[in-house]
């Protein structure tokens, strides 16, 4: 049996003749919290899309649940839930009217649970979707999604627009219930804390393409950002693969390198540097070295 | 399956409403032929009132279908409720289902009454039947071919060429009903058109992106 829950191969999306998707390639494992990163525009939204079978690839093939994106049969959909990026719910339905909706069409309604999430965030049932702030919409999404207890839960930016504490009670209830139940999960935001917090693995888009698709421990060893003084000039030939940024600044250079190894690091003691210290690098250090303009692009997988 | 039929009538009520009460007129109108024996009207459809009265009837399904098809494109309902155990065609089936509903309710209970009416009132001329089952027929086919050129327009908004596209063709179809009436010839191209429509609509409905 496989025990992938999401699976891309090859994808390739083009929007009136742009590519925004070049070859993306990665799968989620079963239990895995997958962490797809990439700025605005990067393409995470449209590698959902397709996954939901709510766009067509213009190449590759996408699974999920072990059938292709789009050959979803309602019980595959049945178990999985989503929280779409802006929360489209539908606007003019009253939150009773839509629960009541989206009960009616799962094919499995955990009423505990729902119960439970509804009091905890205090919904008001009687208000129209619409006149809901967005703090709520998206806990009302959240709420829905978990209802039908999902095998794989997707995520697309579901903190967007939510204040500090909303953005918090959101992430720790979304937090338990994924922890009580081993979902798959997978989380796509801007707030890279957020990730960083929950995230098992880590996927970032750059430039159309899958930079970065490891798990995020790995991840932090495996990218490092070092500051190397020389005893006089950085010297002209001095070339180490997979650089993902360098900036030389008389005697001293600031490089990140992908695939940071022994070998790479014999090769800069060999230019005899006066000293070289590693510079902490968070996720969203790693991230910004990333997804810079112009990188070049180095895969870390 | 009945979840989303239920979901369309209560979205699309105005239009439910509107089916309702061209009946009750329609009844009505057939009631007061009887008065001066001119029940020869209750088989004409291109009497006055049929004349007035079947255009804004298939001009109203266009608008159905269109409007069902628009809101579900703007508000995005197909794209949350397909993420939910719903297949898209199973989405736009019931959608059709609620249209075909709406016809029905415009027109069984006026073709029952207009039955019942001249069974009671007028002498027994067979070719009374066979003209009331061609024009109910040929008046759903007509409905029916307008309605999913209104599902087609709505779901085409955005661009204005469908849109004038649509409303073209259904003046078109109008004219030749009310120019032709109802033939075997005309019922046949309306069967026709119906088929190629429905394929039409499910192919743009399941292939475009949500």
């Amino acid at each position: 049996m496989n025990n992938n829950v999401i699976k891309v191969e090859n994808l390739v999306k083009y929007f009136d003749g742009r590519c925004v998707l070049d070859g993306i390639t990665f799968n989620v494992p079963r239990g895995c919290i997958y962490g797809l990163l990439g700025r605005n525009g990067a393409g995470k939204t449209t590698i959902i899309r397709i996954l939901l079978g709510l766009e067509p690839a213009t190449r590759g093939r996408t699974f999920l649940l072990e059938t292709e994106s789009k050959n979803l049969s309602p019980k595959i959909r049945g178990r999985i839930g989503c929280v779409a990026e802006g929360h489209n719910l539908i606007q003019n339905y009253k939150v009773s009217r839509l629960i009541k909706l989206c009960k009616d069409l799962s094919l499995q309604w955990n009423d505990e649970s729902f119960g439970h999430l509804i009091e905890t965030f205090r919904l008001p049932m009687d208000r129209r979707v619409r006149d809901l702030s967005m703090g709520m919409r998206a806990q009302l999404n959240l709420s829905l999604a978990m209802a039908i207890d999902p095998e794989l839960l997707i995520l697309d930016d579901p903190t967007l627009g939510l204040d500090t504490v909303a953005r918090r009670q959101f992430l720790e209830l979304a937090i338990e219930v994924i922890q009580k139940q081993g979902r798959t999960i997978l989380f796509c935001s801007h707030i890279l804390s957020d990730v960083e917090r929950i995230a098992d693995r880590i996927g970032i888009l750059a430039a159309g393409k899958l930079v970065v698709d490891c798990p995020l421990e790995q991840l932090k060893e495996r990218v490092k950002k070092l500051r190397v003084i020389f005893g006089e000039s950085v010297p002209a030939n001095l070339y180490l693969t997979e650089i993902i940024n360098r900036q030389i600044q008389g005697r001293e250079m600031v490089i990140t390198v992908a695939n940071w190894n022994k070998q790479k690091q014999a090769i800069l003691e060999t230019f005899k540097p006066s000293s070289c210290t590693e510079i902490p690098m968070g996720l969203e250090d790693i991230f910004i070295e990333c997804t810079r303009p112009n990188p070049e692009l180095v895969e870390i997988a | 399956m009945l979840t989303l039929i239920k979901r369309e009538m209560q979205d699309n009520a105005l239009f439910f409403i509107g089916s309702v009460i061209f009946s009750i007129v329609l009844i009505g109108l057939s009631i007061a032929t009887l008065e001066g024996h001119r029940w020869i009207e209750l088989v004409a459809f291109d009497s006055p009132a049929g004349a007035i009265v079947l255009p804004i009837i298939i001009f109203g399904f266009f608008a159905m279908g269109a409007v069902q098809m628009d809101t579900d494109r703007i508000r995005k309902i197909s794209a949350f409720i397909s993420i939910l155990s719903v297949s898209r065609v199973r989405i736009l089936l019931a959608r059709i289902i609620a249209g075909l509903l709406a016809i029905l309710i415009a027109l069984v209970p006026l073709a029952v009454t207009v039955t019942i009416l001249l069974k009671t009132h007028a002498p027994p001329i067979p070719i009374f039947y066979v003209m009331i089952i061609e024009i109910f027929s040929g008046t759903f086919l007509i409905n029916l071919a307008c309605y999913f050129i209104g599902l087609q327009a709505g779901w085409n908004s955005g661009r204005l060429p469908p849109v004038i596209g649509g409303l073209i063709l259904t003046c078109i179809l109008v004219t030749l009903i009310l120019i032709k009436g109802f033939t075997l010839e005309i019922m046949v191209i309306l069967s026709l058109f119906i088929i190629t429509s429905l394929i039409r609509t499910w192919h743009l409905f399941t292939s475009t992106p949500l």
